[in-house]
């Protein structure tokens, strides 16, 4: 009974910290300048993007190192449409005046090779639709492919890692039709039923903020279910799971998924707060800085890998404007991880739940 | 039981109907036949101990019968259903539990998680997309627990369990399963003389209700379970029959050198 109680407290103290933190983030733009919103709505992206990596690797131990194939392709789903919707890019965008054949047709069936394609995202939400889809049958292909052959543990990381840069590359290689190297980055602001989402106003910052709510409450009521049950089994131990009549296979490939549309959805979001989609969302660099967030933070912990997520990347933008520790940020960030990994393997949330465990031992001890 | 040696290998007579049938199986490790054409007929209901020397085949025997490996030659059916590469996931929905030497649970997860994870019957993502899990163990969860005298254990998490605990924890989340079959790779292995008692006093009560196939070192805990025996050696069946027949009969001798080192086999 009294074990009872001290769950409760730990429940409790998780519950004031969801609330707390929502509460801070819902009155922070009253105290911040224009760009501090906009750097903070960016920051909460990044916060969505660790929520994905907690999914997949926290529960289910995938460790994707693929993530910014997806968060890239969310991102430049949006941005495709948002560069039809910029009155400079009609009829077809300018990336393709400056890569088509000279007596080309100016029109998006046939400007350039491949052009049609973007045909359908002169529909907004086409473009809103394909972010979360595009992203997740990506990973359902790439998922299908290596769940069915049993590939787990690091191979999983290689994969998805070669994945993120064969992405990389055919966005690069294929100007005419992605804007190559530079990427998309003349975009009108998103207009959803007459109002328009100003990327330094508070109306992005809220727009992301209740999606990241959204996507913790969401992420919370799957993986305290039944799912969310198995996935933790599968993660201490797949045969077992599948001497108990689990098909192992589709519940990592579901949540890979899953994590997948989180990463497209986050990339959209970059996309309204940033103002540009470009290949550098898919470098290797990235990706493997997302679960640095998330690992900070404590990857088996939602709150935990947004908080990770805000506070790297925060302490990173301080040091960005100091001329000593501008350089050596990466060597930082890479020493971080060593850390998180060795010393705090559960990151800061696993202090946190440690703190209430030591405070409930004693007790339960007595109590059995 | 009747016991007939028909040129060397023996045969015994079903009780009834044959729950589990092995056809010729066969599987070779790089050309190796760790398990050399088995026939066995397991009856419904029944327990089956089968015994052997290290090497002789009996695990790799299990591991073909549960999925885990997959056979070179044979075949396995499940009453009128042919089980054979099938995969584990849809064996173990078709009715075979299997508990494994070292103890295989989920380490970081309670006791009673361990149990809810094997006791859902309900196996395909979707259909779990919006199961809540309760708090508290249900009956069904109860009973298991407290057959396997994990009763007082349900909220502790399975890696403080001692050995013979998570031996136990194993065995409950297999009879959590309700298979029909239920596959035991040396439930002993490790436990003290009390935990022996119980587990053989446990194994009576499963059969009958549950078909039970055994793989046990100990000849002494064999005894106390006594039904019928099956002895590989080199990866085929030697012998079938009861603990005396098994103990007189000839080839057995002769591939143990003597009673005295079968009762270390």
């Amino acid at each position: 009974m009294r074990m009872m109680e001290e769950r409760m407290t730990y429940r409790t103290a998780s519950l004031v910290a969801y609330v707390a933190f929502f509460a801070l983030l819902m009155v922070l733009p009253f105290f911040l300048n224009s760009f501090w919103t906009n750097r903070m709505a960016t920051y909460l992206v990044y916060s969505i993007c660790a929520l994905g990596i907690s999914m997949s690797w926290g529960y289910a131990g995938i460790l994707s190192l693929g993530q910014g194939l997806f968060f890239g392709m969310g991102a430049y789903m949006l941005a495709m449409s948002l560069t039809l919707a910029d009155p400079g890019n009609n009829p077809v965008p300018e990336l393709m005046l400056l890569n088509m054949e000279p007596d080309a047709v100016r029109d998006l069936c046939c400007v350039t090779t491949g052009s049609f394609l973007w045909i359908p995202f002169r529909w907004v939400i086409v473009g809103i639709l394909a972010g979360i889809l595009v992203p997740c049958i990506l990973a359902a292909v790439i998922g299908y492919v290596m769940f069915k052959r049993r590939t787990t543990g690091v191979y999983v990381s290689i994969i998805t890692l070669a994945f993120a840069l064969i992405g990389q590359l055919l966005i690069i290689n294929n100007q005419p039709l992605t804007g190559g190297f530079n990427g998309l980055a003349s975009l009108a602001s998103l207009e959803i039923f007459g109002f328009e989402f100003d990327p330094y106003g508070p109306s992005i910052y809220y727009l992301v903020t209740l999606t990241l709510l959204a996507v913790i409450l969401l992420a919370r009521y799957l993986l305290s279910g039944r799912v969310g049950q198995v996935l933790k089994a599968i993660r201490e131990d797949e045969a077992r799971a599948r001497y108990l009549g689990y098909d192992v296979e589709n519940y990592k490939l579901f949540i890979f998924c899953v994590s997948a549309g989180v990463a497209g959805l986050a990339g959209m979001l970059f996309t309204l707060t940033s103002e540009f989609a470009a290949p550098s969302l898919m470098a290797t660099s990235f990706s493997i800085s997302m679960v640095i967030w998330a690992a900070t933070g404590g990857r088996a912990s939602l709150l935990g890998a947004c908080i990770g997520a805000l506070l790297v990347n925060f302490i990173g933008s301080l040091a960005s404007e100091s001329a000593t520790f501008q350089p050596v940020w990466p060597i930082i960030l890479g020493g971080l991880f060593v850390f998180v990994v060795l010393v705090m393997p559960n990151g800061i949330a696993g202090i946190f739940k440690d703190f209430f465990d030591r405070r409930s031992a004693p007790r339960t001890v007595e109590g059995r | 039981m009747l016991m007939t040696a028909i040129d060397g290998k023996q045969v015994v007579q079903p009780l009834s109907p044959p729950i589990l049938r092995t056809r010729n199986l066969t599987v070779r490790f790089d050309e190796f036949p760790a398990v050399h054409g088995v026939n066995l007929d397991v009856a419904d209901g029944e327990l089956r101990v089968v015994i052997g020397a290290n090497g002789a085949g009996k695990s790799t025997l299990l591991d073909l019968l549960c999925g885990k490996t997959l056979p070179s030659e044979g075949e396995v059916w499940l009453r009128d259903e042919n089980i054979t590469s099938i995969g584990e996931a849809a064996i173990a929905r078709s009715g075979i539990g299997r508990k494994f030497q070292t103890p295989t649970v989920f380490k970081e997860m309670t006791v009673l998680e361990n149990l809810q994870v094997a006791s859902n019957r309900r196996v395909r993502v979707f259909e779990n997309l919006f199961q809540r899990i309760s708090a508290r163990a249900n009956d069904k969860e109860v009973a298991v627990a407290e057959r396997t005298g994990l009763l007082d254990s349900l909220n502790r998490k399975a890696s403080e369990l001692s050995h013979g605990q998570l031996q136990w924890l194993e065995l409950a989340m297999v009879l959590s399963q309700e298979p029909k079959i239920i596959l035991l790779d040396e439930p002993a292995a490790g436990m003290t003389a009390a935990e022996t008692d119980k587990t053989a006093g446990l194994l009576l009560d499963l059969a009958g209700d549950h078909t039970v196939l055994v793989i046990e070192h100990d000849m002494a805990f064999v005894r106390q379970i006594c039904r019928t025996i099956t002895v590989m050696h080199q990866g085929s069946v030697l012998a079938e029959g009861t603990a005396e027949e098994i103990e007189h009969n000839p080839a057995v001798i002769e591939a143990y050198l003597g009673s005295a080192t079968l009762s270390h086999a």
